[in-house]
């Protein structure tokens, strides 16, 4: 269960947002709305640690995370913007990277089966750098089944795919909270999947 | 946390990295000789100077050559969020900085260790001074590696000011080539200070720059 | 606060200058020419205070996450910087009657000379990110890094220095000096320090409210 109480951040002195408190308990999906720069990414990193609210604290299953990181690292996934493949590496080679990196126990078989679904099976050993924007992102998202932590945080995960693959990541969502995960990720875009509980950024910026 | 894995995979993925972009490598070696070159054309092609300049000007180059592995060490994982992905799989940032010095090393500076003597070669130096030269260098290389370390996370997000990171180094760099280039034509006892504080410098660096290239990567997170 | 400090240092260096031209006597060796220390070395004693004092505040600054720290190192880096380029203009007009050029590269002028050069990072690094919270904490990080590397530059320039550089013209930093011409220097020095002193509060001053006025 992640909680966040009276997250505050300001940027040189100018507040971003104000008091955002939010529960995230296992099979519950928030998606985080607001206008470009609100601060959906600005709240994300927060949650991840990557960024320092000026007040407020973030508890992972009881433990504040500050304390605790590595611990609350090993069960969080995050999908960031950016995509975090190397274009040195081939598909395979970022894969199996991954899988190393996160210690994962995913198998050979699993593996070939999300290239295959997600279309990429035919550059297994391409450079990244052949691929288009599209697919580099959809390798980024097999990070959420190799790494296969209960809580993913996403930031603007449908940009740019498919709707092919748009339907496949709700699935995955769907799938993901019935075996008890919990997913929190920002979009403009309202995915087609019930229960999902939206936090409206606006209401606690102060533009 | 730090799973051995980890480690490992961060190793593995850096040895591919480099060994993938050798040409790097070789172009920054290529830069070392024609440093050499211009020195020759400059001063003229008299022997006799060369026996008393000739190892201070491999130094220089040396030193020359460690600005340009300025932005190799962290920039492109920052760019794309890579080094947060490697955070969150477990290994502090100081590990991560301890890990790339090691590759950076090994790709960038071990293979000095065959153009130093071609170098030597080059500028016509003996024999028994080409020995002191690689011994120098190999407790000195890994101070410079450091050093540039130091440089590149403090660079991470200066977009305005091109140069300034080769001139920390440069500056950083400058005891290293004193007790380096002395311990050529010294007695006994001076080459074994030398070396001596020389080795406490390198343990120096190396205990203060995983420290303080992570703070400094992570102030470039937090700040982007 | 300034009047009583501008007063002090007024009289501080209206003696000082009386003592160093008019008061103490020439040096056997060099005539009049000596005179120029009673600027040089106080020069070189605020370089040295400054990076001192920069050094502190940034370690305060960074462990503590006060702002006046960061704003106290914006003000004072020029003012060192200014000091330390006096003391290396003075010594080398002090060295052409002396060894007859411009420069020498003995062990004090090349450090006083990378001190400069320290200087100067420390100020271009602070204005080459367009993020001024982040630039002046890597400045911070910067100073501390540096002011650790000083002593190890100033052993290894003196070091340099032994082996190749004769004892003879290390002579001019030897510290017997007399009395005599050792009070008109603590005069300068005082008087020198002043000055920095109410330059460094106008400059604070300054930066406060240019801070404000970004925000």
């Amino acid at each position: 269960m992640l909680l966040a109480n009276n997250i505050s951040f300001y940027r040189n002195n100018n507040i971003i947002f104000k008091d955002v408190s939010l529960a995230l308990p296992p099979q519950k999906i928030i998606n985080i709305t607001g206008a470009n720069g609100i601060g959906k990414t600005t709240l994300l990193k927060i949650l991840t640690h990557v960024l320092i609210p000026k007040k407020g604290d973030i508890f992972w299953n009881g433990k504040n995370i500050k304390k605790n990181l590595f611990n609350y690292y090993k069960d969080v996934t995050f999908v960031m913007d950016k995509q975090t493949s190397n274009i040195n590496l081939s598909v395979i080679e970022n894969i199996f990277f991954w899988k190393k990196l996160f210690s994962s126990i995913i198998s050979k078989k699993e593996i070939d089966a999300i290239l295959d679904l997600l279309s990429l099976d035919n550059y297994r050993n391409t450079p990244i750098n052949y691929l288009s924007n599209g697919e580099i992102k959809k390798l980024e998202l097999t990070r959420l089944v190799i790494e296969r932590k209960k809580l993913w945080m996403l930031d603007e995960p449908y940009i740019g795919l498919d709707i092919e693959t748009i339907n496949l990541l709700n699935e995955t969502f769907i799938n993901h909270t019935k075996s008890g995960g919990m997913i929190i990720f920002s979009s403009h875009y309202v995915p087609d999947i019930p229960n999902i509980e939206n936090l409206q950024l606006e209401n606690y910026a102060q533009r | 946390m730090h799973s051995v894995n980890s480690i490992l995979a961060l190793f593995y993925r850096e040895l591919k990295i480099s060994y993938r972009n050798f040409s790097d490598i070789l172009s920054i070696l290529m830069f070392f000789l024609l440093g050499i070159l211009i020195f020759v054309f400059s001063i003229g092609p008299n022997t006799e100077i060369f026996n008393e300049i000739g190892i201070g000007v491999i130094w220089t180059l040396i030193l020359l050559s460690n600005n340009l592995s300025l932005r190799k060490f962290y920039q492109n994982d920052f760019n794309d969020g890579s080094i947060i992905l490697l955070h969150m799989s477990g290994l502090s940032y100081e590990l991560i900085v301890l890990i790339k010095i090691m590759i950076i090393w090994i790709f960038l500076q071990l293979p000095f260790f065959i153009i130093i003597p071609l170098a030597a070669i080059l500028l016509n130096i003996e024999l028994p001074n080409v020995n002191l030269i690689l011994i120098s260098f190999l407790i000195g290389s890994p101070i410079l590696t450091s050093i540039a370390s130091i440089s590149g996370s403090m660079n991470l997000l200066n977009q305005r000011n091109f140069a300034i990171g080769s001139v920390i180094i440069m500056i950083l760099s400058i005891p290293i080539i004193i007790f380096s280039v002395g311990i050529i034509n010294a007695s006994e006892e001076i080459v074994r200070a030398q070396l001596q504080i020389l080795i406490g410098i390198l343990f120096f660096f190396l205990a203060v720059t995983p420290w303080v290239s992570a703070a400094c990567i992570k102030l470039a997170i937090q700040n982007k | 606060m300034l009047t009583p400090l501008i007063i002090l240092s007024v009289i501080a260096l209206t003696t000082g200058l009386v003592f160093a031209f008019y008061l103490s006597p020439n040096d056997y060796q060099q005539g009049s020419t000596v005179r120029i220390m009673y600027v040089h070395v106080p020069s070189a004693w605020l370089a040295l205070l400054t990076f001192f004092i920069m050094t502190v505040y940034s370690i305060i600054g960074l462990a503590f996450k006060t702002p006046f720290s960061f704003i106290v190192n914006a003000a004072v880096a020029p003012i060192g910087a200014t000091f330390t380029l006096i003391c290396l203009i003075t010594g080398s007009l002090w060295g052409k009657p002396m060894w007859g050029t411009w420069w020498v590269w003995d062990a004090r002028l090349t450090s006083v000379a990378i001190l400069f050069m320290l200087y100067l990072i420390i100020i271009f690094l602070k204005n080459s990110f367009t993020n001024d919270s982040l630039g002046e904490k890597i400045t911070a990080i910067f100073i501390i890094v540096g002011s650790i590397n000083l002593p190890i530059i100033k052993f290894s320039v003196d070091w340099w220095n032994t082996l190749h550089q004769p004892a003879s013209i290390s002579k001019l930093s030897s510290s017997s000096i007399d009395p005599s011409m050792m009070r008109p220097l603590i005069i300068m020095t005082i008087a020198f320090t002043l000055i920095a002193l109410i330059i460094a509060i106008i400059r604070i001053k300054a930066e406060i409210s240019e801070r404000k006025l970004k925000n």
